[in-house]
């Protein structure tokens, strides 16, 4: 039998990412070389060494690699039952506002460009929420301007701004985990 | 009047570009630049830093290639030190830089590039993309959607954290592989092997008779190449010594550390990206389609091109009917995708290689290292092309010196060539449409560039757009996707 004619195998969760499977997946994203950037990882670190994570939840500082990770949901047949978002955005409000977005009401400058290049890509997140039973959920930070050149570390009010979004991480998905 | 058309970002690559294509009076293209954002200010920020911090800073720098930044700078704190790490360290780094480029590879091959050929340049935009490939051949997705799953949880558990990677350490590997582990990756691996054979198969059956014609047209230049060989002159895409050949196919090697005696680095005005050539050839540098002057490529095919040979069965054959068919050093541009199947299939053949070496579980991964006043170079061959890292200390080992060149940067220069090239052969007149530029990007798309993450804002700030733009600056049309 040629390699053609071979049909592909099934796959199972022990050929996948253990991110796949967990009922609750949070994803950090962004670059912590450019400031603000790295407000999502700034708030896993947190939420991590601020609390214990339950069994059936997933943190991940996906940093500049999630694109990879979202396309690896996309495709694969055993997916979390929902996905948090964390990130950094500029659209005007104050810096260090922390609010939520549904992917849905993503920047218009962001719609219909299905590109890996773009993180989080929105296609991927309204795929994932509208084709693939995903829920989705997008806890943004309004930031300052970031640097033009690599420079670590987050401005005082995103700063300021990282407990908050943990406690409304916490809060939202694993309440008990808040008196650990 | 004179137009300029503006493709801005080429969509389905690995970065951030904006491709403009100057039209003359009559219509016809007059010049054609990739201008790129680049990752700015990173030497700076690295000055006085731990050097053995490196290889957990860099694979931050980009989200695409972790693994080779990873290694490229582990493999130059070895040089720092002076010390070299022991063969199981060495080995498993090879091997988790086998997997990733079978991880990357599957990713460009079916849903980067593959929505262009299974799909077609002209389909709508709308469905030429993940999705549109998985509804155009879904056996063939689920399959590859397996292995690539695979790579993931192998790398997983032979690193312990994938997405920013720590076990490669300055001497060594952090992480020694136990037996139980090995047993359960080799498994995984005998799956991958299958799916690099049923690709190149598959490609040849499907894929490349169908666009043979423009393979030969598109994008087509001629340049020289570079790549890394063993000492027999084996491909090697973890170790060895850098060898840079001429377009007509002669060479010269030697070790990374003097990689500053054979090549330079050009500034063009309009790009911040640098144009490495090839100064030991002596000719200057000219991006000049029809008179190229010390141009040369890295990735797949500029490996391939350079290689004597394939030191794994399965990918030797693919290379020696590769020659028969295109000679060598072979030039086509589009050849680069064939090319990296014939990577993939090494990459798999020569993961199993390593999980069956009985070194591979040996507990000695590491040696000690003392700060010490060194320069030190690390290279691999990244994905998109030869990966340096070279880094000076003082003597409590704080970084005083950092030079990177990544691979896309090789290509810098070709891919403007290239682009060139399908720009005048594909729009005349002033005549083009949608599909037309799609095919102006494929050739782009062929180098699978990584052009600098940058930063990562939610709301990206960024869309595919087409302006066509006269002489004075005034738009006159707008496509969007």
């Amino acid at each position: 039998m040629s390699a053609l004619e071979q049909s592909p195998g099934e796959i199972g969760p022990s050929d996948l990412p253990d991110f796949c499977s967990k009922p609750t997946l949070v994803l950090g994203v962004g670059n912590t070389l450019f400031g603000d950037d790295g407000f999502g990882c700034a708030v896993i670190e947190y939420a991590e060494s601020h609390c214990s994570i339950p069994e059936d939840v997933c943190l991940l500082d996906v940093g500049t690699g999630v694109r990879k990770l979202l396309f690896t949901l996309c495709l694969s047949p055993i997916r979390p039952q929902q996905l948090i978002i964390i990130d950094a955005i500029d659209v005007g409000r104050a810096p260090g506002e922390i609010f939520e977005i549904d992917p849905a009401e993503l920047p218009v400058a962001k719609l219909d460009d299905f590109s890996l290049h773009q993180l989080p890509t929105s296609n991927m997140l309204r795929e994932l929420q509208d084709t693939c039973g995903v829920k989705v959920r997008i806890l943004a930070c309004q930031t300052n301007p970031l640097p033009e050149e690599i420079c670590e570390g987050l401005s005082a009010a995103v700063r300021d701004a990282v407990p908050r979004a943990a406690d409304w991480l916490i809060g939202h998905y694993f309440p008990a985990a808040r008196s650990a | 009047m004179a137009k300029t058309l503006v493709i801005q970002p080429v969509t389905r690559i690995e970065g951030h570009a904006k491709v403009t294509i100057q039209l003359n009076d009559a219509g016809n293209v007059d010049t054609a630049r990739v201008n790129v954002i680049e990752l700015r200010g990173f030497e700076r920020f690295c000055m006085g830093r731990p050097v053995e911090d490196m290889p957990r800073i860099t694979p931050r720098i980009c989200g695409v290639c972790p693994w080779s930044h990873h290694l490229a700078s582990a493999k130059a704190c070895d040089a720092v030190f002076g010390v070299t790490p022991p063969p199981a360290g060495a080995k498993l780094r090879e091997l988790c830089n086998s997997i990733a480029y079978m991880e990357e590879h599957i990713l460009h091959f079916y849903f980067l590039a593959g929505a262009d050929f299974l799909l077609g340049p002209d389909a709508p935009y709308s469905v030429r993309n993940v999705i549109g490939v998985l509804q155009a051949a879904p056996d063939v997705a689920q399959r590859v959607v397996k292995v690539r799953h695979m790579c993931a949880k192998m790398l997983e558990t032979l690193a312990g954290k994938a997405i920013h990677p720590q076990a490669a350490v300055p001497g060594g590997f952090s992480k020694p592989l136990t037996k139980d582990e090995r047993d359960k990756v080799r498994k995984q691996a005998d799956e991958a092997l299958e799916l690099a054979k049923f690709s190149i198969a598959f490609a040849k059956e499907n894929v490349f008779p169908k666009y043979l014609e423009v393979v030969k047209t598109l994008g087509v230049i001629n340049t020289g190449f570079i790549g890394t060989v063993k000492d027999d002159g084996a491909l090697n895409l973890y170790d060895g010594k850098l060898r840079l050949m001429t377009p007509a196919g002669t060479y010269q090697d030697f070790t990374y550390d003097k990689y500053t005696d054979y090549i330079a680095e050009h500034i063009e005005s309009w790009s911040y990206l640098k144009f490495p050539y090839a100064k030991q050839w002596g000719e200057g540098f000219s991006m000049d389609t029809d008179g190229p002057k010390g141009v040369y490529r890295a990735n797949t095919l500029a490996r391939i091109n350079v290689c004597d040979y394939i030191d794994t069965p399965l990918a030797n054959a693919e290379l020696e009917e590769f020659r028969k068919n295109f000679g060598r050093p072979a030039q086509l541009t589009l050849l680069y995708h064939w090319a990296r199947l014939i990577e993939l299939l090494y990459n798999a053949e020569n993961t199993i290689r390593l999980l069956d070496d009985p070194e591979i579980t040996s507990t000695e991964t590491r040696v000690k290292v003392t700060p010490r006043a060194a320069r030190g170079v690390g290279c691999t061959e990244a994905p998109r092309g030869t990966l340096i890292h070279d880094y000076e200390t003082d003597a409590d080992g704080l970084v005083t010196n950092v030079n990177l060149i990544v691979g896309t940067t090789h290509n810098n220069a070709p891919i403007n060539m290239s682009v060139t090239q399908a720009a005048k052969s594909l729009i005349k007149d002033g005549q083009y449409d949608q599909g037309v530029l799609n095919t102006v990007e494929m050739s782009i798309r062929a180098y699978d560039p990584c052009l600098s993450c940058a930063t990562h804002r939610l709301d990206g700030k960024l869309s595919v757009k087409l302006e066509i733009v006269d002489a004075d600056g005034k738009v006159l049309d707008t496509l969007a996707n």
